[in-house]
């Protein structure tokens, strides 16, 4: 909703008072979720630009170059509110969202992600909403035909009444296809193809503007309803305009409807637009200029066509039997004008209406300092129970319930699976990127700016244990209302760990989102999610590098503990099932460690020297070994407890959760070489276990039933759900 | 060859296929395999000259009725029937295994997975030790290949299943990785872990899992490729 200052500003600027349409207009397009009202001033702490960016933040999806002419996009895009009312269509239409994005740039969809948070699923309500959500996802994007390559699940109680699902689309383009997202030339045509508009999601970004209340069932008007054949004819259909090079602009219509599209398709041509409201193709009668304008409906596109192009245009779209208009033009007037059937219904200047709002005034709160402390730890009785318990943890168990519903192969490019530390793809002239995805909400919870930038580092290791290089970041920054001053401080100091991260590795951020009032109001209370800067990251592989995978393969090699293990419990999953909630001063971001550990591990891939490799990370050291040997033929003994650091006992080495670390498994005749590397980089290393050729675990003073172990890591999670 | 155009294997395209694009760049990958893909509205005129016909997975339609149904009733397939009875080969990949059925060239249906889900994941096949034009020289074989598909459960009558069996006509099973065909390793639900099922006249088969996703080592199997090849060699007999 407009706010009191809103409405005045627009009446100053216009000098009179806005109709009912355009006052829709502007309700949607100075929503948080369309004008990044409360975000966009501290963007500036990104590093945003690099020599292979070739289109940064911005437009529908970044590109990046890989070399020898292609171009990968990204985009990355929450659908949280939408999701928790209705969970099925909501997520399917996230992902139908992030598709258009990354198409509308004229890239080929190749791969997509989708990160999960959730309340236990051992209540039923929070059970539901993961089936549906997955279901949604699933038999959308099985649909469409594009292949899921990763993405992350996360439980915790703070998204109970507030799930948030947030996607990934990739693609792929060479830079003579690229179509950007502006209306340069006066005089083209606007062309509106893939599917009919009806009263489905109307301002659906206001309503994610806001903070869920007890009636927010009565909000199913702004759900949008996807249609993943239509979506196909719209990728196959546009796949053909963008070849024959027949759009000269191209925007989808999603938050916001056509007064989005149109109007940021103005804003960044310099230009204006006219559009006839009775030639939209629509689907329901009696609909309203402002229902019309403001309509969510999907698999909807808005193509800036040349005159001399518009007969092939409309051919193709004849041929392919999609719904389309031309609708208006471009014109030289600065003004978004709306008309139904030649009457003027709408009249604003673009310069008002993107980003014309009055910058609202928010206040940074401080936020509670943490302890360092660790009095709250005891040394455990059983290892054995405690490992366990943690394989069996929601938040580590495997996630194949989940990934199994997603079509993984499709399009043929898929060289390794999810369940990895990441997935890949083979991309044009055998390029091979990674794909991965994490956030800890707990280490964010407690620190957002280091649990921000460690959730980054940790999605780095995913990339780097497998042998790619990071090339580039999105991100998708969920928070709580940024009207209250505690939850915009851990926005502004998670988006500040995020800036600091992308500088100090170099990478740069290309794409994202922000999702604010992630927040329910139950019985008058509120419940804020905790702090959720998802990051996704891609890497790329050396030619001819064959990605390296977590399961042991060898035995009678060495497995080598790489990087500082410190006394870092607090955040830890170990200290959240202890104590039932996580407090203290959560593992801290090193940066030079961390970029040491990066350096060291590559160049030994880059020799081929490390058969197995897995990121030390939710869990700890006990954790990354077991799912070394979860799933191998092959097992390990412990050779030694005393790691490199300062981990006080066992328990602390075990289940600590420091950063910087990798598990690596180095066959005799390689070893030599390898620790010449680690020293080189200055990279603390000891020689932690012995892979042997029984299926076991054995820790020295106590061994892991590895048959109890898969079971609880593949049951923990499906128990819930079956 | 150029200039000529001579199409051998038709590769259909109903709106909602999704798979055509890597059926096409696997039987790129055989010598002299000559494909084109063939959208369905060009109807069966646009079959006359084929040679053979796949028709690959995807979501014919949405399969928003039941799938494969609203395709099995479109007019290109009278098309494939005549070529079916000419004795052309015909390969129904996935959602093509459904409109084969749904069209009464293969005996059966498909039901939805007894998950109620949709299943993704690599499976084991037991090819059949009777030889068919699909399957030569794979007889008794263990392939890998995976499986994409909420209704994959095969189903027949009991009438139907023997004859399946008495004649040799169940050309893959779900196995484990030594070739046995235990339930437990049955990713859909199917009858007699049945994954493919070949017509009497052995020119037309249907299967769930994906040879053109098993078409290069990098993709972790090349063992579908073999199908594809017994494909393309059975066009040009």
């Amino acid at each position: 909703m407009l706010t009191h200052e809103e409405i005045e500003h627009a009446t100053k600027v216009l000098g009179r008072r806005p109709n009912d349409t355009e006052l829709a207009m502007l309700d949607v397009l100075w929503s948080e979720h369309c004008s990044y009202k409360s975000s966009k001033r501290w963007f500036h702490l990104f590093k945003t630009d690099g020599e292979n960016v070739y289109l940064g933040i911005g437009e529908g999806a970044g590109l990046v170059d890989i070399g020898d002419g292609i171009l990968v996009g990204v985009a990355m895009e929450s659908h949280n509110h939408p999701s928790q009312v209705d969970p099925y269509n909501g997520a399917a239409t996230g992902v139908g969202g992030i598709i258009r994005d990354v198409i509308s740039q004229g890239c080929r969809a190749v791969g997509l992600m989708n990160c999960l948070r959730f309340g236990h699923p051992s209540k039923p309500k929070n059970a539901y909403l993961l089936e549906r959500v997955v279901r949604g996802i699933s038999d959308y994007g099985n649909s469409v035909g594009i292949p899921m390559v990763g993405g992350e699940i996360e439980f915790d109680d703070s998204y109970e009444g507030n799930c948030l699902v947030n996607v990934v689309c990739i693609g792929v383009v060479r830079p003579d296809k690229v179509v950007r997202s502006s209306a340069r030339t006066p005089g083209h045509h606007l062309v509106i193809f893939g599917s009919t508009t009806g009263r489905d999601g109307i301002a659906g970004v206001s309503f994610a503007s806001e903070t869920f209340s007890d009636d927010e069932e009565e909000d199913r008007s702004a759900i949008q309803i996807g249609d993943p054949l239509a979506k196909k004819v719209v990728v196959d259909t546009l796949a053909q305009l963008v070849e024959e090079d027949l759009v000269d602009g191209l925007q989808d219509l999603g938050g916001g409807g056509l007064t989005s599209c149109a109007g940021e398709l103005a804003a960044s041509g310099g230009t204006g637009v006219e559009i006839d409201v009775a030639k939209v193709p629509l689907r329901e009668r009696d609909m309203t200029p402002r229902e019309i304008i403001v309509s969510e409906s999907q698999e909807r596109m808005l193509a800036v066509v040349a005159p001399e192009k518009l007969e092939r245009v409309l051919e193709i779209l004849i041929e392919n039997d999609t719904p389309h208009a031309v609708i208006g033009s471009v014109t030289d007037d600065g003004y978004f004008t709306v008309k139904e059937n030649g009457d003027i219904e709408a009249r604003l200047p673009i310069s008002l209406l993107v980003g014309g709002f009055p910058v609202p005034e928010r206040t940074e709160g401080s936020l509670p300092v943490q302890p360092h402390t660790m009095d709250w730890y005891e040394e455990p009785d059983d290892y054995v129970e405690e490992i366990l318990r943690l394989l069996g943890s929601v938040n580590i168990a495997s996630r194949e319930w989940v990934y199994s519903q997603y079509d993984q192969h499709v399009q043929s490019n898929t060289i390794v699976d999810i369940g990895e530390n990441a997935g890949v793809l083979e991309f044009p002239l055998n390029k091979r990127l990674a794909f991965a995805s994490h956030c800890n909400s707990f280490w964010t919870l407690l620190d957002p700016q280091q649990g921000t930038a460690n959730s980054a580092a940790e999605t780095l290791r995913n990339l780097v244990a497998m042998g790619a290089r990071p090339i580039l970041i999105a991100d998708c920054l969920n928070f709580g209302n940024p009207e209250r001053p505690d939850s915009y401080a851990q926005f502004v100091e998670a988006v500040r760990g995020l800036g600091r991260f992308s500088h100090d590795f170099d990478i740069p951020i290309v794409g994202g989102n922000v999702s604010l009032y992630n927040e329910s109001e139950v019985e008058g209370k509120v419940r804020r999610i905790n702090p959720t800067p998802q990051v996704m990251m891609a890497g790329i592989f050396e030619a001819g590098f064959a990605p390296v995978r977590r399961t042991l393969c060898t035995p009678w090699a060495n497995v080598f503990l790489i990087g500082e293990t410190l006394d870092e419990l607090n955040g830890s999953e170990y200290q959240r099932l202890k104590l039932g909630r996580v407090q203290g001063f959560p593992p801290a971001y090193r940066p030079v460690a961390e970029k040491n550990a990066m350096e060291a591990v590559l160049n030994a891939h880059r020799a081929r020297l490390i058969r197995s490799c897995n990121n030390v990370g939710r869990g700890g050291l006990a954790v990354a070994l077991m799912k070394m040997v979860i799933g191998s033929d092959y097992g390990f003994r412990l050779n030694t407890t005393t790691v490199p650091g300062k981990a006080g006992t066992l328990g602390r080495a075990l289940f600590s959760e420091t950063s910087a670390r990798y598990l690596a498994e180095v066959s005799e005749s390689n070893q030599k070489q390898f620790l010449e590397i680690m020293a080189r980089h200055n990279v603390p290393v000891c020689e932690l276990a012995l892979t042997v050729a029984d299926h076991i675990a054995d820790f020295g003073e106590f061994r892991v039933p590895v048959d109890r172990a898969e079971e609880e890591f593949r049951t923990s999670l499906s128990r819930y759900l079956e | 060859m150029w200039g000529l155009m001579i199409m051998a294997i038709a590769v259909i395209r109903f709106p909602g296929t999704n798979n055509e694009n890597d059926v096409m760049r696997a039987l790129g990958t055989i010598p002299g395999a000559e494909a084109q893909l063939v959208p369905s509205r060009l109807g069966s005129a646009a079959l006359k000259e084929a040679d053979g016909v796949i028709i690959p997975g995807g979501f014919s339609y949405g399969d928003y009725i039941r799938a494969g149904a609203v395709a099995a009733a479109g007019e290109i397939m009278e098309g494939v029937k005549e070529l079916a009875n000419d004795g052309r080969p015909v390969l129904g990949i996935c959602n093509g295994f459904q409109i084969l059925t749904e069209c009464g060239l293969l005996p059966g249906a498909l039901l939805p997975n007894t998950s109620a889900r949709f299943v993704c994941r690599w499976v084991y096949l037991r090819v059949s030790e009777q030889t068919t034009a699909f399957t030569e020289g794979l007889e008794d074989a263990v392939l890998k290949m995976p499986v994409a598909h909420a209704d994959g459960n095969y189903y027949c009558t009991e009438n139907d299943l023997t004859v399946l069996n008495l004649h040799g006509l169940v050309p893959l099973r779900y196995s484990d990785e030594n070739g046995e065909t235990v339930p437990a390793v049955n990713p859909n639900g199917s009858i007699d872990n049945i994954a493919a099922v070949i017509n009497e006249a052995g020119n037309v088969m249907g299967m769930m899992p994906h040879p053109e996703r098993a078409s290069r080592p990098s993709l972790g199997s090349a063992d579908g490729l073999a199908i594809l090849e017994n494909f393309v060699r059975s066009t040009k007999c």
